[in-house]
């Protein structure tokens, strides 16, 4: 294929994405140096890194980059290691699997704030896990700002996990089975093959995996909105923050939301360079 | 040995689809509770009085409809939107019209039997959960008879036929479905009073639709161009791309906020659309990609040899081809679209869909909500669920796809 069909298949696309993607990001570096409110729009001041000096002063930022980063730290592992027991479950099953798999695919598609709505109501007073708990310990369960953390955890591993089950089983159907048999032929165990054969076979996998999850879990934003809320500010995570930075009504900081974004950018960019270097080079390999 | 084995596979798999499926079967039990016994502390399983006011209350503005005559609406127009898909495949796929009808025949009485048994039994399933144990006993065996008769006596309904697009008369198939369903839905508010989230349910649905048509159909282009082209550009697109995969939305939704609001076209659903479309492209474009590496390049060398441009070899010869891939893609761009919250919630301040519209009923802490809350959850994950039964093999496939080449 010339250059020039190339670009003619290509610039649609390309256009989009200058027009609203590469545009939008100069707007954000410029006007995260303006102070600039929600109410009125029209008339930006210049403020230099003013917007910025604040932020790292701010006690919030801090909590916020905290806790996304447990966040991030805690999921992205968990959703992993689970999906990947559940896929080799599901490799070894033969019967009722297309079942298994719909019913284990459901959080996956559902809405996530649908998906963080229903499961909330199992914790709030008269929901499921709420009862059991207080019929267990005989105190009632309370959603609190210490455990709010975790339930949000645990909720987005179960909203994630099946998408890392369905890559690593497919992942496991294009194994190859003399290598698997060869193995067990040599008097491996189930585990020394898992660690000398299908780990190796998963690598690339689970660096996909692990880089798709690390993008979504940093930018995690309608789960822990809805289950934290106005109650558990201590719980937001950097994007719920700099949204409410911007659209709470007493606040309305759209410079200063501009400036978060910005430092969001760059944190995410510290972890992926590596990888973005790392699939440039695979590119520029496949193409030679 | 082999037998414990098996069982103990299949009992950690089922307490996996419980733990999964949890929070849907109470959000569904709470939707057809009275309010009085949600409000409870201790929660009532079993023995409770269903309803249908909860659904009532999110939907219609009229209190006192019944929502079997709502049931009866919204089954018939999806009789006849798939009856008009069976007619659509039926010619494209070119067969004797004779033997088409007596398919459709088969159908037909399919159709009516489920309309005539089924949703009886599943009211009467309902009902007898209320008795408590002894209900429950007596619901098992139906809830099988039931699940037999779906799984055994559905007449061939395939969906993914590539033939059918491929021989380009599938369009009657493509026009009349849209057509019968927006009639519908046009239908529906003329006939019965709604609330403001039936207006919410069709902008989620335009949003959607306009979504995957543009995105589909820009990121189809560069997706073959960008498999095909061997030059440095090529790589550095898909590299950025890849960037723009990684970066928060708010990087994107805050500048579109001030420039919808200096432009006035904040609140519309053409700059959502733009939105999605934009935060879309690299994704779609990466996955198409993929999909297209796998087509050999022999098959449209041999098209343009025989003198066709480049333009109508990819048109003729590759895309009837890519349906698979163009349906996987479709389904994550739908999943998108239909899903997003943060968007909406910026850029429209009234002009909602669905999911801001439920996260708005959560908010008070009135018991009211919660059963309206459960309804509306359940309402806004029937249609989606729906869409990936139908094409889940698509679904698995193209999340296989996109990462097994890594």
């Amino acid at each position: 294929m010339n250059r020039r069909t190339f670009w003619g298949f290509t610039i649609p696309s390309v256009g989009v994405m200058l027009v609203l993607m590469v545009f939008p990001l100069v707007t954000t570096v410029w006007f995260s140096l303006h102070r600039l409110k929600i109410e009125d729009i029209d008339n930006p001041t210049w403020l230099g890194l003013e917007n910025y000096r604040e932020l790292l002063s701010d006690e919030q930022f801090w909590a916020a980059t905290r806790f996304t980063l447990i966040f991030v730290a805690a999921t992205v592992p968990l959703h992993m290691i689970f999906g990947l027991g559940v896929a080799l479950l599901l490799d070894k099953v033969a019967r009722g699997r297309a079942v298994y798999m719909a019913a284990l695919l459901l959080p996956f598609i559902v809405t996530p704030v649908v998906g963080t709505v229903i499961y909330k109501d199992l914790f709030e007073r008269g929901g499921l896990i709420a009862w059991l708990y207080e019929v267990w310990r005989d105190t009632p369960f309370v959603v609190t700002s210490g455990n709010v953390k975790r339930l949000i955890i645990i909720q987005s591993v179960w909203h994630v996990m099946p998408f890392s089950m369905i890559t690593f089983f497919a992942g496991l159907q294009t194994l190859p089975t003399e290598r698997a048999e060869a193995a067990a032929i040599d008097g491996a165990n189930y585990w020394r093959n898992l660690w000398h054969v299908i780990l190796p076979h998963l690598r690339v996998l689970i660096l996909f995996v692990a880089l798709i999850s690390i993008m979504d879990a940093y930018r995690v934003y309608d789960s822990v909105f809805v289950f934290a809320g106005d109650r558990f500010t201590d719980a937001h995570t950097l994007q719920v923050y700099n949204v409410e930075q911007v659209l709470d009504p007493n606040i309305g900081r759209l410079g200063k939301g501009y400036a978060i974004a910005v430092l969001n950018i760059i944190g995410i960019f510290v972890v992926l360079i590596p990888f973005l270097y790392k699939s440039y080079k695979d590119q520029i390999a496949e193409r030679t | 040995m082999g037998f414990l084995r098996s069982f103990s596979r299949h009992s950690t798999l089922i307490i996996l689809v419980i733990w999964s499926v949890l929070p849907f079967t109470w959000a569904i039990q709470s939707s057809i509770k009275f309010t009085r016994d949600v409000a409870r502390k201790e929660p009532v399983l079993w023995d409770y009085e269903t309803t249908s006011n909860a659904y009532n209350k999110f939907w219609l503005d009229d209190e006192d409809i019944n929502m079997y005559k709502v049931l009866a609406f919204i089954l018939a127009f999806a009789a006849v939107a798939l009856l008009l898909a069976m007619v659509g495949r039926r010619v494209s796929a070119g067969s004797s019209w004779l033997l088409g009808f007596v398919d459709l025949a088969k159908f037909v009485a399919y159709v009516a039997v489920g309309l005539v048994v089924l949703v009886p039994a599943v009211l009467f399933v309902v009902q007898l959960i209320k008795w408590g144990w002894s209900g429950l006993l007596l619901a098992i065996p139906i809830i099988g008879l039931i699940s037999f008769l779906c799984w055994r006596f559905p007449p061939e309904i395939k969906l993914d036929r590539t033939n059918t697009y491929s021989n380009g008369r599938g369009w009657p198939f493509f026009v009349a479905v849209p057509v019968v369903l927006g009639f519908g839905m046009w239908l529906f508010p003329k006939i019965f009073e709604v609330e403001d989230e039936y207006w919410f349910f069709v902008n989620s649905i335009i949003v959607t639709v306009l979504t995957m048509i543009i995105s589909i159909t820009i990121g189809l282009l560069a997706g073959y161009a960008l498999a095909r082209y061997s030059g440095l550009s090529g790589a550095v697109i898909l590299i950025i791309a890849l960037a723009f995969r990684a970066l928060p939305r708010t990087a994107f939704v805050l500048p579109y906020y001030f420039a919808a609001q200096k432009l006035g076209i904040l609140d519309s659903r053409l700059v959502i659309v733009m939105a999605l479309v934009a935060v879309n492209q690299p994704f779609t474009i990466w996955m198409f990609r993929t999909f297209f590496m796998d087509v050999p390049k022999e098959m449209e060398e041999a098209a343009m040899m025989d003198g066709a441009t480049r333009f109508e070899a990819f048109r003729k010869v590759i895309i009837p081809i890519m349906w698979p891939g163009i349906i996987a893609t479709s389904l994550f761009t739908l999943l998108l679209a239909y899903n997003e919250y943060l968007f909406v919630r910026v850029l429209a301040p009234t002009n909602w869909t669905l999911p801001v519209a439920i996260v708005s009923l959560t908010g008070g802490e009135s018991s009211r909500t919660i059963t309206e809350a459960a309804a509306a959850s359940v309402s806004i994950t029937l249609p989606i669920i729906i869409v990936i039964i139908l094409f889940q093999k698509h679904l698995v496939k193209g999340l296989g796809a996109g990462a097994v080449k890594g």
